[in-house]
C-alpha cells in the first residue's frame, strides 16, 4: 500500500475505509461505557474510566466514523457530478492522513485527561488546528474540483457540500474560541451560548447536510428516476441553514440565557420543520412508484431508513425544543436517545448506506451483498432498541424527577434499560465489524464468494 | 444561480448575520456583575476545578438548578451572575448523577473522601465510577472545589459542618454510650419521646431492610455495628446500633435523627430522599433487626405533646 496514492478514486475509499473502521472503533469504546454504566467497577484502569470514554466515544463517532465516511462518499459523489476526477488525490490523500491523525491524537488524548470540556468540542487545541487544516484543504481541492465541472449549475448535493463546508470553518473556528488555545473557552453563561451554538452546528451545519447531499445523489440514481421537485430542494436549502444556525441555545432552556436568546431558539427549532418536510417530500415523491426496489438495494435500503430516521429524530427534536416538553426530557437519557436517533439511525445509516454505494460502482460490486444486508438489519435492530430503551429510561428519569425523587433513587429504576442498550450495543457493534470486513475485501482486487462459487464449480465439472 | 460562489457566498452571510444575533449580541449584553451568593475561588479550589474537567465529571453531573426543579434544600434557582468566573463553563447536559450546584457543605469531608475512593461505600447503589486513583493531593483539591460549589451558600454550610466535627469527634472519644448520650440531646424531646405510629409487621420490615440495604448498609454496617465498608475513611465512625440495647429507645429519635442528619458527621439527612413512611420502616427495621426491641404500637393514641417554639409563636399570644 502506497502512504499517499495518486490513482483516482484513492482519497474517496480510502476516507470511507477509514470511517468504517472508526465505526467500529468508536461503537467498541461505546459499548465499554454502556457496559461501565451497568457495572462501574469493571475497569479500574484510569484511562478507561466511563467519564474519560464517554467523549472518546462521541467524539470518535462524529469526527472519526461520521465525518470521514461521509466525507469519502461525498468526494465520490461531488466528482461524479462534476464528470472529473478529483483535483488532487495526493493532496485529498494528505488531508485523509492528517484527519485520521487527528482522530488518534484525540483518542489519546482524551483518554489522559486533556478535554476542553465543551461537549462535542472536547478535542484540544493541537487537534482543533489539524481539523481546521483538513477542512481548508478539502475546501480547496473540492472547489477545485467544482472549477472543471461540466454543468454551470450547481446540482442539490453540490449546494450542501459547498454551504456546509463554508458554515463548518466558521462553526468551527467560532465555537471552539481557537483564539484562546489554553482553554478554548470564554467565561459564563456567554461560553456556555457559544459552546452549544457549536456543538448543535457541527450537527447542523456538518454532519446533516452532508447527509442530506447523499440523499440527494444516491436516492434518484439508485432509483432511475428524477428528482421529485427543484423548488423543493430550494425550501429545503436556504432556510435550512438560517433556521439551524440560531437554535444553540435550545440546550439551555432552562439555564440563566437571556430570554430573548431563548425565544429566538424555540421558534426556529420549530421552524426548521419546513425545510425538514422540503427535503423529506422531495426524497420520498422521488421514491413514489420505486418502493418495490428497497427491500433488494442495500444502498437504497440504507438511504431510505436514513430518511426515516430524520423524520423521527426532527419532529422529536422540535419537540424537545418546547420548554413544556423540556421540563420533562431535558438532562434525561431521553437526549441521549435522540442523539443516537440522529446520529446513528439518520446519519450512521446514510453514511453506510453512501459508502456502500461509492464502493459496489468504484469496485462493480460489493464483496458480500448478503453481509450487508445483516449489516443493515443489525443496525436497524439496534438503534430502534436504542430509541426503545433510552426513551423508557428518560421518561422514568423525567417523570421521576418531577415528582421530586431524588436522582439516586431513581438509579435503580434504569438498570434494566441500561443492561438492554449494552446488549443491543452488541448488535452495533456486530454490523460495524462486518461493515469493516466487507468494504476491505470489497476494495480487494479479489473474486467475490459468488465468483468463488463459480470458480469451484467448473474446477469440479473440469476434473 | 445556484454556483459555488454565490452557495458559498449565501451561506458565508447567514453565517455572520446569526453570529452576530446569537453570539455577539449575547456575549456583548451578558451580566457582568457577580450573584448574591458569588465568591472567587481560591487557588486550591481552582485545581480541583482542573481535576473536574479532566476527569469529566461534566458527563454526568449537571452545574445548574432549574425554575423546575426541586427537592434540592438549597433551593435556589441558578443565575447567570454565579458563572461569572467559570471558564470554561460546567453547565453540563445530562443528570446520571445529581446536580452539583450547590453541593458545597451538604456532606462533611470525611464523606467525600469515603465517596471519591469508591461511592458505592456511601451510596450502595450507585453507578458513579470510582476515583481511587487520585493522590492525596490530587483529593484534597477536588474536595476543596467540590465543598466551593454554591458560593457563599455552600461557605456557610462547611462553616456549619466544622463548626459541629470536633464536638462530633470529642463525644466519640468519650465512649459509645456518652456519644449516645450526646447525640440524643440534641433532639428536641417532643421528637425523642413519639414512639414509631406503624407496627413493625413483615411488611413494614420487608420494606425498611430494602431501603436499609440501598442506603445505609456499608456505613451502618450489614449487622447494624457501624463497621460498613466507609467506616475506615469516617470520623466520626457511623453509629452502632446494637449499642441502643442498653439505652431508652424510641422510634421519633431515630426518625429525627435519619430525617436531619447528623450535621458534622458523615450521617447524610434524608428527607429528600425517603418519604415519612419510609423513615418509619426503616427505624422500624433498625429497631427489631439491631437493637432487638421490637417497637410496640402505644395502646392508647398519645396526644401531641409538642410545644411550639417560641420564634414561631404568635406575636400577641405572649402574655
Ligand atoms: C457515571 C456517571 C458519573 C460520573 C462520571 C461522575 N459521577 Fe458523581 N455521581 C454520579 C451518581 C449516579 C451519583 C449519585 C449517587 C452517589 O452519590 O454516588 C453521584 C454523586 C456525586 C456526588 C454526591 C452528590 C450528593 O451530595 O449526593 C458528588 C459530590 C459527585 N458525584 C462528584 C463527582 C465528581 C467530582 C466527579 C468527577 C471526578 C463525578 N462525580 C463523576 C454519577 C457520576
Ligand atoms: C455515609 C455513611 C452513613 C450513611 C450512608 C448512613 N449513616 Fe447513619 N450515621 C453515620 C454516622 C457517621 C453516624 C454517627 C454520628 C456520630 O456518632 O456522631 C450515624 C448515626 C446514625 C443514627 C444516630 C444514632 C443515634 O441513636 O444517635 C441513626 C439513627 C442513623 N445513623 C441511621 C441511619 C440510617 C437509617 C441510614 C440509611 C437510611 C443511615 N444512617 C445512613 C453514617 C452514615
Ligand atoms: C429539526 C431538527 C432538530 C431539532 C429541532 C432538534 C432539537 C434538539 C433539542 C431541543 C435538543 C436538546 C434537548 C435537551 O437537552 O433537552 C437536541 C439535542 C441533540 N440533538 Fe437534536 N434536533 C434536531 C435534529 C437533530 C439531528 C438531525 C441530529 C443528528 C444529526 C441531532 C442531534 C442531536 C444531539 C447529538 C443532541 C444532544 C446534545 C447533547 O449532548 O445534549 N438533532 N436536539
Ligand atoms: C455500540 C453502539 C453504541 C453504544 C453501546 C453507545 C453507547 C453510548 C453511551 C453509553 C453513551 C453515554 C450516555 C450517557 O452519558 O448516559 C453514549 C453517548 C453518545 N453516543 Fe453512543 N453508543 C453507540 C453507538 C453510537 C453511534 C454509532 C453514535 C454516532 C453515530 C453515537 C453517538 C453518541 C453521542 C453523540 C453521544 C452523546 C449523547 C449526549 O450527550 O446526549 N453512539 N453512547
Amino acid at each position: 500500500m502506497k502512504i499517499i496514492d495518486s490513482s483516482p478514486g484513492s482519497t474517496s475509499r480510502r476516507f470511507i475505509l477509514s470511517g468504517a473502521i472508526w465505526f467500529l472503533a468508536a461503537t467498541a469504546v461505546g459499548l465499554l461505557a454502556a457496559t461501565e454504566l451497568v457495572a462501574p467497577e469493571i475497569v479500574k484502569q484510569k484511562n478507561l474510566i466511563f467519564p474519560r470514554i464517554r467523549p472518546i466515544h462521541v467524539n470518535t463517532n462524529v469526527f472519526g466514523f461520521l465525518s470521514m465516511l461521509l466525507v469519502g462518499a461525498v468526494i465520490y459523489a461531488v466528482c461524479r457530478l462534476c464528470q472529473a476526477e478529483l483535483w488532487s488525490e495526493r493532496l485529498g490523500n494528505w488531508t485523509m492522513w492528517l484527519w485520521n491523525l487527528a482522530v488518534v491524537t484525540g483518542m489519546i488524548s482524551l483518554s489522559m485527561g486533556y478535554t476542553q470540556s465543551h461537549e462535542y468540542a472536547e478535542y484540544d487545541w493541537a487537534i482543533d488546528v489539524m481539523i481546521v487544516v483538513a477542512l481548508l484543504l478539502l475546501t480547496y481541492n473540492l472547489l477545485q474540483t467544482l472549477k472543471r465541472r461540466k454543468e454551470q449549475l450547481l446540482y442539490v448535493t453540490n449546494w450542501y457540500v459547498v454551504g456546509a463546508l463554508a458554515a463548518t470553518l466558521v462553526v468551527y473556528v467560532i465555537g471552539n474560541v481557537m483564539w484562546k488555545p489554553a482553554n478554548g473557552a470564554l467565561a459564563g453563561m456567554t461560553d456556555a451560548e457559544w459552546a452549544w451554538f457549536y456543538a448543535h452546528n457541527i450537527f447542523g451545519t456538518w454532519i446533516t447536510p452532508l447527509s442530506l447531499g447523499l440523499c440527494y445523489f444516491w436516492i434518484p440514481r439508485e432509483t432511475d428516476t428524477p428528482l421529485y421537485s427543484h423548488l423543493l430542494s430550494m425550501i429545503g436549502f436556504w432556510p435550512y441553514f438560517a433556521f439551524y444556525l440560531q437554535v444553540g441555545t435550545h440546550h439551555l432552556i432552562e439555564a440563566p440565557a437571556p430570554a430573548w436568546l431563548k425565544l429566538i431558539a424555540e421558534i426556529n427549532s420549530v421552524a426548521l420543520l419546513i425545510p425538514v418536510f422540503a427535503f423529506l417530500t422531495n426524497q420520498w415523491m422521488t421514491l413514489r412508484g420505486n418502493w418495490w426496489k428497497i427491500p433488494d438495494n442495500i444502498v437504497l435500503k440504507f438511504l431510505f431508513a436514513g430518511t426515516v430516521f430524520y423524520f423521527l429524530t426532527s419532529t422529536e427534536g422540535s419537540l424537545l425544543a418546547l420548554p413544556s416538553v423540556e421540563r420533562i426530557t431535558h438532562f434525561t437519557d431521553w437526549v441521549v436517545g435522540h442523539s443516537h436517533l440522529g446520529l446513528l439511525g439518520f446519519s450512521g445509516f446514510i453514511a453506510c448506506g453512501a459508502g456502500y454505494g461509492a464502493l459496489r460502482e468504484m469496485h462493480g460490486r460489493i464483496w458480500s451483498e448478503r453481509l450487508a444486508h445483516l449489516q443493515y438489519w443489525l443496525m436497524l435492530v439496534g438503534i430502534i432498541g436504542f430509541t426503545l430503551v433510552l426513551d423508557d429510561a428518560g421518561s422514568i428519569q423525567g417523570h421521576a424527577w418531577r415528582n421530586g425523587e431524588v436522582v439516586y433513587r431513581v438509579l435503580p429504576e434504569l438498570m434494566q434499560d441500561y443492561i438492554l442498550r449494552a446488549i443491543l450495543g452488541c448488535f452495533i457493534v456486530t454490523g460495524a465489524a462486518i461493515q469493516v470486513y466487507n468494504f476491505y475485501k470489497t476494495t480487494c482486487p479479489q473474486i467475490s464468494p459468488a465468483d468463488e462459487r463459480d470458480a469451484r464449480q467448473s474446477a469440479e465439472v473440469a476434473s | 444561480m445556484m454556483t459555488p460562489r454565490t452557495v458559498g457566498l449565501g451561506i458565508a452571510i447567514i453565517a455572520a448575520a446569526t453570529s452576530f444575533s446569537v453570539l455577539f449580541l449575547p456575549a456583548m449584553t451578558a451580566p457582568t456583575q457577580p450573584s448574591e451568593i458569588f465568591r472567587a475561588r481560591t487557588n486550591i479550589e481552582n485545581e480541583g476545578r482542573v481535576l473536574y474537567i479532566r476527569n469529566g465529571c461534566i458527563g454526568c453531573h449537571t452545574q445548574y438548578i432549574r425554575p423546575s426543579d426541586w427537592a434540592f434544600e438549597p433551593l435556589r434557582v441558578s443565575q447567570a451572575g454565579d458563572y461569572i468566573a467559570d471558564s470554561p463553563h460546567l453547565l453540563g447536559s445530562e443528570r446520571t448523577g445529581p446536580d452539583l450546584s450547590q453541593e458545597g457543605g451538604l456532606h462533611p469531608d470525611d464523606w467525600q473522601a469515603a465517596h471519591f475512593h469508591d461511592p458505592r461505600f456511601v451510596r450502595p447503589a450507585s453507578i458513579m465510577p470510582d476515583f481511587e486513583f487520585f493522590s492525596d493531593d490530587q483529593l484534597r483539591e477536588l474536595i476543596a472545589y467540590v465543598q466551593s460549589l454554591g458560593g457563599t451558600m455552600a461557605d456557610a454550610r462547611v462553616a456549619r459542618q466544622n463548626y459541629w466535627k470536633p464536638a462530633l469527634i470529642a463525644a466519640y472519644a468519650r465512649g459509645q454510650d456518652a456519644n449516645a448520650e450526646f447525640l440524643y440531646a440534641h433532639v428536641p424531646p417532643q421528637w425523642a419521646t413519639l414512639p414509631n405510629p406503624y407496627p413493625a409487621d413483615a411488611n413494614a420490615l420487608a420494606q425498611g431492610e430494602f431501603v436499609y440495604e440501598q442506603e445505609c448498609i456499608n456505613c451502618h454496617g450489614p449487622v447494624g455495628d457501624g463497621n460498613g465498608v466507609a467506616a475506615p475513611y469516617l470520623n466520626p465512625k457511623p453509629f452502632d446500633f446494637t449499642v441502643l440495647k442498653r439505652q431508652p429507645w424510641s422510634g421519633g429519635l431515630l426518625y429525627y435523627q435519619i430525617m436531619n442528619g447528623i450535621t458534622g458527621s458523615a450521617m447524610p439527612y434524608f428527607k429528600e430522599d425517603l418519604e415519612s413512611a419510609k423513615i418509619w420502616d426503616v427505624s422500624n427495621y433498625i429497631a427489631t433487626q439491631f437493637i432487638g426491641t421490637a417497637p410496640t404500637l402505644p395502646k392508647v393514641p398519645i396526644p401531641y405533646q409538642g410545644a411550639i417554639p417560641a420564634s414561631r409563636e404568635p406575636k400577641g399570644n405572649k402574655q
